[in-house]
């Protein structure tokens, strides 16, 4: 890992910035929050939170001039984790409310669950299991011995290209995408700084591995 | 199923009110919260139970300061007026917030902060009494005032309007570690297409197998713990072995 | 009250605020109510020079200055002074299953090992929360005996407090005062406990500090000072066609014979560390006590003074009179508990002091009103038998102190508040 790196946690309007900046901090102090363009040229890591439409999510960062230098540090090499809606935004295009185009950092789209059996309900909230898929998703999973992760979420992630599902989960018995990865991209469809022990494992994952 | 821990606020201290009335100290909410969240609790709830009755604004710092050490969810409410105070209590450490008082006044309130924030941060907190067979009247601050709407319309509009939610505490069962409204719960469970959280009377942990199984996607209790009637380990071990979906 | 200026019932008119609770100077004292007329002057609360209420005092002294277990003590002598033998009856706790009453009772049988017998004096109209509350205290072990006088004459004389006094809780007062002495008597049980003392809220620090009570409360040696609703026991003959008789009830015991059957009032707040919150919880937790629905109009509480509806009316006409309410006692009380800040009970005052009682207000002016089939003789000393909303008000307004009052815009205003 790079020693003392520089991780920032992007403000885009949308988001619940302090637990996810206590929980990065517990591994990297220094890790701060920012919404300028400066913040994300200077990363070494960026962490992209959301909670929120993923047209709000957006507008977000397209009003505060990231979207640019978010691809150009993903082009770079620079880690990057989305979660939730942070994770939904790097791919290429969501269909909440309308169409909109998302970051493209990864291929694919964010489309609604399916109809689910009755009585199960969405937004789907709760505590799921994930599991792994692939040897790439090694190192953000590794050591989490009970890999329960929590989701709240109306959308789901759907990559397109294979070898990009790093995790699966189920909700009402549909299975879908819990993790996504292309490169040095990562999103998260659940939140690991709400998810007890493992969350907090998967984010020192992300860190040890800059 | 999720199994919530709530913890009611007032000033700087956890209480525990009976049937929403008193005020009986129980300590430091902090070492409380940190107590349920490393028993187990799936999500914390964080009420102030008397923000709307004194016509302020919950402790923003001190449930930046309770949640500091907490790493699963956290559903905060007291007060909730304004689109700046869900900003603040989100920056504050909360993921949702719990609106009753201010949204039953001014219902347009929901749809402004679902639209906002999102559906998913928005959870409608009902206060429901029951007034005869199968009738119960929403109550505001803190349980107190009477509105003279009925609970269960209002949980269909609230959902309507956008929220992603229902926090349903019985104000009659409250504190009084008897059991949930059992009927309150399947009434509203098996009409609303969002989650329900279940609050208000859990003495033991069949009771909030009960719940369960009348339909609440999630247990809230509060005496039960404070009093070390039972643990979170205890209660989450007794519905995984009843067969009940829990993280352990 | 000295050489302070006074206005309309003898009130100070300078009007002041407790600095550490929330109650106002024009606070009235305990009264000897069956002597109570209109012409009668209030003794009010008494302030000290730093502006502090002698209820805030008492409150300070009670959590600093007294040795409990002293105090604990005494309890525990007197209770094995007269503790019966074979279970009969020795000691009368007068309440109404409200917390205060529920707790003494529970705690003198399960604690301290009497025998107590409860009594309790009607309500003019019960809440359906009260009549339960009042079930559960007997299902908690305990024989009650219920006293309900006449329903007409309770009304008649509620009606002419209101109108002479503004007082319609009067009757009830003096019925509840009474009845204790008059049960003790007649079952020989020489010990009678109240729960809080009334120090601690209502009369001065010297009304606390012994445990006793003074007889001046409910005994008299002189009949011809009684009066019942601002009128004396001739004219309610003569005027309205009450017989003495019928009102065997109201009328205060005599003083000779209390002192002869050697009965003693003792407050448990003397004894035992009053909580009214504690006892609320207590109360839930060993008798199932139900708190109030709704909080009661004027104030925020649901705990404190729920069984009886004509309560609703009793603190409003107090905010007419005194120009403060109910939620000005319930802050007050919580304050000077600690439950709540001063700040706090200063936002409660300010929202719901003086609300006006809604909930019940048509029942309780049914009540109130006076018909020619029920009171053939009284119906024609009244210019408007009938009560109804707009009598109410202007009668109302009579008893609004100028000093207290003034009138904006066609809006009665309070000329001074907490906030």
């Amino acid at each position: 890992m790079k020693k003392d790196p520089t991780i920032v946690i992007i403000d885009s309007g949308v988001g619940n910035l302090w637990s996810v900046l206590k929980a990065v901090r517990r591994f990297a102090p220094t890790a701060f929050i920012t919404e300028e363009k400066e913040g994300v040229e200077a990363a070494d890591a960026i962490i992209l939170p959301g909670v929120g439409t993923f047209k709000a999510g957006m507008d977000g960062l397209v009003v505060r001039g990231l979207v640019e230098p978010i691809r150009a540090a993903a082009e770079r090499g620079v880690p990057i984790l989305g979660i939730c809606l942070g994770a939904q935004l790097l791919l290429e295009r969501g269909y909440e409310f309308g169409e909109h185009e998302g970051l493209g950092l990864i291929s694919g789209e964010v489309v609604p669950f399916p109809e689910l059996p009755s009585g199960v309900k969405v937004p789907a909230i709760g505590w799921q299991e994930v599991v792994p898929t692939d040897l790439q998703s090694a190192m953000l999973f590794a050591g989490i011995a009970k890999p329960f992760f929590y989701f709240v979420h109306s959308y789901v992630l759907a990559p397109s290209v294979p070898g990009t599902a790093l995790a699966g989960t189920t909700y009402g018995g549909y299975a879908y995408c819990a993790t996504v990865g292309q490169g040095n991209v990562y999103g998260t469809q659940f939140h690991p700084e709400k998810s007890g022990e493992a969350g907090l494992q998967l984010i020192q994952n992300f860190i040890r591995s800059i | 199923m999720r199994v919530i821990a709530r913890l009611d606020i007032k000033g700087p201290s956890l209480i525990k009110t009976i049937r929403t009335e008193g005020l009986r100290i129980m300590g430091d909410p902090r070492v409380f919260a940190e107590r349920y969240y490393e028993g187990g609790a799936d999500e914390l709830i964080y009420m102030d139970i008397v923000a709307s009755l004194y016509q302020r604004n919950l402790d923003f710092e001190q449930l930046r300061n309770v949640s500091e050490n907490v790493f699963v969810p956290i559903t905060a409410g007291g007060g909730i007026r304004s689109v700046g105070d869900i900003e603040a209590a989100l920056r504050a450490g909360a993921d949702k917030v719990a609106i009753n008082t201010f949204a039953i006044h001014h219902p347009e309130f929901l749809t402004e902060a679902v639209e906002r924030f999102g559906a998913q941060c928005i959870v409608l907190s009902v206060e429901a009494k029951k007034t005869s067979d199968r009738k119960w009247e929403a109550y505001t601050d803190g349980g107190r005032e009477k509105t003279g709407v009925d609970a269960l319309e209002w949980i269909t509009r609230g959902v309507r309007l956008g929220v992603g939610e229902i926090l349903l505490t019985s104000v009659d069962r409250d504190g009084t570690k008897t059991g949930y409204d059992l009927e309150l719960i399947r009434a509203v469970a098996n009409t609303t297409a969002v989650p329900v959280i279940a609050h208000g009377g859990a003495g033991s942990a069949e009771d909030l197998l009960a719940a369960a199984h009348v339909g609440a996607d999630a247990v809230s209790a509060s005496s039960i713990y404070h009093y070390n009637l039972t643990s979170l380990p205890q209660v989450k071990e007794f519905l995984r072995a009843q067969g009940t979906a829990i993280r352990i | 009250m000295g050489t302070t200026p006074t206005g309309m019932y003898g009130l100070p008119t300078d009007v002041k605020f407790c600095k550490k609770c929330v109650i106002s100077n024009q606070a009235p004292t305990s009264a000897v109510e069956f002597t109570h007329t209109a012409k009668t002057l209030k003794n009010t609360l008494p302030f000290n020079e730093e502006g502090i209420c002698d209820p805030c005092r008492a409150a300070a002294a009670k959590r600093d200055a007294i040795d409990w277990g002293k105090r604990e003590d005494e309890l525990k002598a007197l209770c094995d002074k007269h503790r019966s033998s074979d279970g009969s009856y020795d000691c009368l706790v007068p309440g109404s299953g409200g917390k205060d009453s529920f707790m003494a009772a529970h705690l003198l049988k399960y604690k301290y090992g009497m025998h107590p017998l409860t009594c309790t004096w009607a309500p003019a109209i019960y809440t359906p929360w009260g009549l339960r509350n009042l079930q559960r205290w007997i299902h908690a072990g305990f024989d009650n005996y219920l006293a309900t006088p006449n329903g007409r004459t309770h009304r008649l004389l509620a009606r002419l407090s209101l109108e002479n006094i503004f007082h319609p809780f009067q009757p009830f007062i003096i019925g509840q005062k009474g009845l204790a002495p008059k049960i003790a008597q007649r079952f020989n049980i020489p010990l009678v406990f109240y729960g809080e003392s009334e120090a601690e809220y209502a009369s001065p620090i010297a009304d606390g500090s012994s445990a006793q009570r003074d007889w001046k409360y409910f005994t008299t040696h002189d009949e011809s000072e009684i009066h019942l609703g601002g009128v004396s026991l001739k004219e309610l003959k003569e005027k309205y066609g009450v017989e003495r008789g019928e009102l065997a009830m109201y009328l205060p015991t005599d003083p000779e014979q209390v002192k002869e059957a050697g009965i003693e009032v003792h407050y448990l707040g003397y004894y035992h560390k009053w909580h009214p919150q504690g006892a609320y919880y207590y109360a839930v937790e060993h008798g199932g006590f139900e708190a109030s629905p709704e909080r009661t109009p004027g104030t925020y509480s649901k705990y404190i003074s729920i069984d009886d509806k004509i309560d609703d009316l009793h603190y409003w006409t107090t905010f007419i009179k005194f120009g403060f309410g109910r939620a000005t006692y319930d802050a007050s009380q919580e304050i000077r508990n600690g439950e709540i800040t001063r700040e706090e009970g200063v936002a409660l005052v300010k929202r719901f002091d003086g609300e006006f009682p809604e909930r019940f207000i048509d029942e309780l002016l049914g009540y109130l009103s006076i018909t020619e089939k029920e009171f053939p003789k009284a119906f024609k000393e009244f210019e408007h038998p009938a009560m109804d909303r707009e009598y109410f008000m202007q009668l109302a307004d009579k008893f609004r102190a100028p000093h207290l009052w003034k009138k904006e815009d066609g809006e009665w205003k309070l000329r001074h508040h907490v906030y």
